[in-house]
């Protein structure tokens, strides 16, 4: 290619964009102009749907999932709103020819690229992917690390119920029960085929598998009932394969463990246990 | 072929031209493979009923009778028999292998006519898409209320295993086999594919491959969802051998199509056919060609040790015995997440052949969107663990899955980049092609941003398994792919059927898809905030709601594509008969007959440019397309 033909093509890009006449009579702007409502409304979705749509938070980790949607959702919308604004501007501004003409329009202007557009649309996703990932590894370090206060719950999945077991205890059941604002880490383990653990409001989940142990924490924040369903296909009675899970207060949760059958000095050791 | 050579399909042919081919069909395929099927059934009961194998071997052993017989049945390795035998085939036979002389028949035939090939999988996609579409109906109708009793439970998950395994065949083939078929050897100014028996073999293999699936009903149902996990799918019923081996039959058919893609491409292109002038939509066949031969192989493995896990006894899968699911999931993901770039990038090459000729302009930044799907293909090869976050196989690997996963957005964003710079200050002409590029634009980006979500380890911890990630992967494959796939159809047609697409049903048949798309998956992302997990037989009273809106949305979908279909059968029959080049675009496939004849050409093409020129007349003379073919195929008749 010629530096002039480049040049050509350049301008054929950049003119209509950057230079010739007042903003709103270009096309960048005319597009802008749809742009600015359609990444408003998507602004206002982001900050206000997901409260609406997502189930009480119960803990922390919830909480990171509902932070980190919003977050998404609001850095998504502009970009989301430029492909829409020019698709939508194209069909109105654009359209030479009705879809029941036989013959095609006037070919438009040969337009074989544009460096600035590409740099800039690179540029964009470049520096969108590296927030989105810094992000995400720092949500998940902190949501990994151990904390002094946790304490071990031993879950076990079979076809088609899970059963919860508090070490030292000696205590097992069908419900699973946790005391508020301590890092809960649950030690998963299935014994027949795969299971999905998912305490829904808690926000977490992991696989159970046979002959494996998987890990998962979560700090459950608020009193309350929770859904604990089952997230992997597991034969017949997948569907049913749910229980209830309760955040307690801690002295409600030791009482508990003590009406199960608990001695005092276990439940003492248990609460205690620090990891 | 010389200027003056008549054209190959008036040849009278001998009486013994294509010797044993005479005689098959797609009768004597079914006639053979049921024979075979019965035969391994006896053998393998006599001698297997006293052992402790059971019925698993039996089920292996008459299924893969029947795989096999149905393609010497039909004439799959006619050839190889005669050259074991010494003889040769002559030309008479090759043209008679050709479908020359045979009218409509040579649709139930192995034909090898790339065209003819095509076609058949045209009609094989619709059929495909109607089975797996009734099933979809069956669960949005057990899922309109909770406790609904409108199925059991065994019935259910099997109907959702087979709907997503079917829907998943359905779209590999969609688009990369009727048109990198019959439309991408004309694009490139071939005669046929580099391999015209093997383009026959891997179509009646998928045909061969479909009776197992549906089969597997009657053996007790497949419980285990289209991914089937290890340790459930090792002690499902034996319906799950019929299940692995319609895998094994189809991974063979696509493997083989990859590489008469890729060979074709790499060495059929007429002269002048440069790589910097191939159509987007040849990059992309041959693209995803090469990608499926990089994950399909995985599959055959995945399932071919479920096999024998299940079979013989051994013990890949099997925890108790040291094995582990983990190897099963991983392998099945190794080909899970590449297969669906494989489904994805066709139609997307379709789309911006579209985006190209309706805008009247060339396509934007072509180098930079060639490059953005070798990245997509690439980068895709390494994110499969994205889908096993939740497993705990490797919790360290979470971070380098999150970077490549959000990396791969980058290429996709390429793609939008150069859809929507191509029709930036186009002269848009709203025929129906454009209409389902426009409805990709906006439902590929609700799947694509839907996705940046899962691929965020800590969000994807709520929505794995959840019915969110059906909204996803449907807004994509369904609302991405399928919409690039009947675009495709629509953009194509003339050149295929010969007819012109009725526009007026197929814009009604756009509009009622369009809406039951958004109202089938918006309720199914809303049934995922809630907390509904996937594939269950029932569910909560507060998820009604959002399931009803779902199930609504899917009976219009449905209807939706039913207009679609008839618009596409009824113009088949009396559609406009179409010119030569309907939309007077450039590239070579629209520059010879609607349909081509035999071969394709009457002359051999020669090409100066690539197939975008729009508007470069006087701006740019070296650029003018100048094929010597240009018309000269339309004065001869169609094939039909």
């Amino acid at each position: 290619m010629s530096s002039e033909e480049k040049r050509d093509e350049i301008a054929a890009v950049v003119e209509p964009v950057f230079r010739g006449g007042p903003l709103w009579k270009r096309p960048a702007g005319k597009v802008l102009i749809i742009w600015v409502p359609m990444t408003i409304i998507g602004l206002l979705l982001a900050f206000f749907a997901p409260g609406h749509l997502f189930p009480e938070n119960m803990s922390a980790e919830q909480e990171d999932v509902k932070t980190t949607f919003i977050l998404f959702t609001a850095l998504a919308a502009p970009v989301a709103a430029v492909v829409w604004g020019i698709a939508l501007y194209s069909i109105v501004g654009w359209r030479k020819k009705s879809g029941k003409s036989d013959t095609p329009p006037e070919d438009g202007p040969p337009i074989r690229g544009g460096t600035i557009a590409t740099t800039i649309w690179l540029g964009t996703s470049v520096i969108l992917v590296v927030v989105l990932l810094v992000w995400g590894m720092a949500e998940l370090s902190s949501e990994l690390a151990p904390q002094q206060n946790a304490m071990q719950v031993n879950v076990t999945g079979q076809q088609w119920q899970w059963t919860f077991s508090y070490p030292g205890t000696g205590v097992t059941s069908t419900q699973l029960i946790v005391p508020e604002g301590r890092q809960i880490h649950f030690h998963v383990t299935s014994e027949d085929v795969t299971h999905g653990f998912w305490p829904v409001q808690l926000g977490v989940q992991i696989d159970a598998n046979p002959n494996v142990t998987t890990l998962i924490s979560a700090t459950p924040n608020k009193l309350g009932t929770f859904d604990v369903r089952c997230s992997q296909i597991c034969g017949l009675n997948h569907a049913y394969m749910e229980t209830t899970g309760t955040t307690v207060t801690q002295a409600q949760f030791n009482a508990w463990l003590v009406s199960h059958g608990a001695s005092a000095t276990s439940v003492h050791s248990y609460a205690m246990s620090a990891k | 072929m010389t200027m003056t050579a008549p054209l190959a399909e008036d040849t009278k042919l001998g009486p013994k031209a294509g010797g044993l081919y005479r005689h098959q069909n797609f009768a004597t395929g079914l006639i053979v493979g049921i024979l075979s099927a019965v035969i391994g059934w006896v053998i393998s009961h006599a001698l297997l009923q006293s052992s402790n194998w059971g019925s698993d071997m039996v089920v292996t052993v008459t299924l893969v009778s029947w795989v096999v017989g149905f393609n010497i049945g039909i004439g799959s390795f006619n050839a190889i028999f005669r050259w074991s035998l010494g003889h040769d085939e002559d030309h008479e036979d090759q043209l008679y292998g050709a479908g020359v002389g045979q009218g409509w028949k040579r649709y139930f035939k192995f034909c090898t006519d790339h065209k003819v090939v095509g076609t058949q999988y045209l009609v094989l996609v619709m059929v495909l898409f109607g089975v797996g579409g009734t099933l979809a109906m069956m669960i949005r109708t057990q899922l309109l209320t909770p406790n609904s009793q409108f199925m059991s439970p065994e019935t259910y998950n099997s109907i959702v295993s087979i709907h997503g395994m079917i829907m998943i065949i359905a779209t590999i083939i969609m688009v990369s086999g009727p048109f990198a078929n019959f439309i991408m050897p004309i694009m490139i100014g071939a005669k046929d594919m580099a391999f015209p028996r093997l383009n026959a073999l891997s179509f009646w293999l998928v045909v061969s491959a479909v009776p197992p699936i549906l089969g597997s009903f009657l053996l007790g149902g497949v419980p285990a969802g289209w991914t089937t996990y290890a340790p459930l799918a090792v002690q499902a019923p034996p319906a799950m051998d019929a299940f692995a081996i319609t895998i094994c039959t189809f991974v063979l058919s696509v493997t083989v199509a990859g590489i008469n893609t890729l060979v074709t491409v790499l060495t059929m292109r007429t002269k002048g056919m440069t790589p910097g002038r191939l159509p987007i939509f040849v990059w992309g066949s041959i693209i995803a060609g090469g990608l499926g031969l990089y994950a399909m192989p995985a599959f055959l493995m995945a399932q071919s040790a479920m096999i024998t896990d299940r079979v013989v006894g051994t013990s890949f899968y099997v925890a108790m015995q040291g094995g582990t699911g983990w190897l099963y999931e991983n392998t099945f993901w190794i080909m899970g997440h590449p297969e669906v770039y494989v489904i994805l990038i066709p139609p997307v090459g379709a789309l911006i052949e579209i985006a190209s000729t309706f805008s009247r302009k060339p396509v934007f930044a072509y180098k930079v969107m060639v490059s953005g799907v070798i990245g997509i293909a690439t980068l895709a090869i390494m994110v499969w663990a994205h889908h096993m976050f939740t497993t705990g196989w490797a919790p360290t690997l979470a971070d380098p899955f999150m970077l490549t996963t959000e990396l791969i957005s980058i290429p996709t964003g390429i793609v939008f980049l150069c859809m929507v710079g191509t029709i930036w200050r186009g002269s848009i002409w709203t025929r129906l092609p454009m209409y389902f590029l426009y409805l990709f634009l906006f439902n590929f980006i609700v799947g694509g941003i839907t996705g940046i979500y899962l691929s965020d380890v800590p969000v994807d911890q709520y929505f794995h398994g959840n019915m969110f990630v059906t909204a996803h992967f449907h807004y994509t494959l369904l609302g991405g792919g399928m919409i690039g796939a009947a675009g495709a159809v629509s953009y194509w047609y003339p050149k295929m059927t010969g007819r012109m697409l009725n526009e007026r049903i197929g814009k009604t048949a756009f509009w009622i898809i369009a809406a039951g798309i958004q109202i089938t998956y918006l309720g199914q992302f809303w049934e995922g905030f809630q907390g509904m997990p996937r594939r269950v037989a029932n569910y909560a009273q507060i998820f009604q709601h959002a399931n009803d809106m779902s199930s609504v949305g899917a009976y219009i979908l449905m209807t939706g594509w039913i207009v679609f279909l008839y618009a596409i059968i009824s113009s088949w029959r009396h559609g406009v008969k179409a010119p030569a080049n309907p939309w007077h675009a450039k590239s070579l496939e629209w520059q010879t007959s609607s349909p081509p004849p035999l071969e394709n050409f009457l002359v051999d093409p020669v090409v100066t440019s690539d197939p975008y020129g729009y508007g470069e007349d006087d701006l740019a003379p070296q650029r003018q397309p100048q094929p010597v073919s240009a018309e000269a195929g339309s004065t001869t008749g169609g094939a039909h």
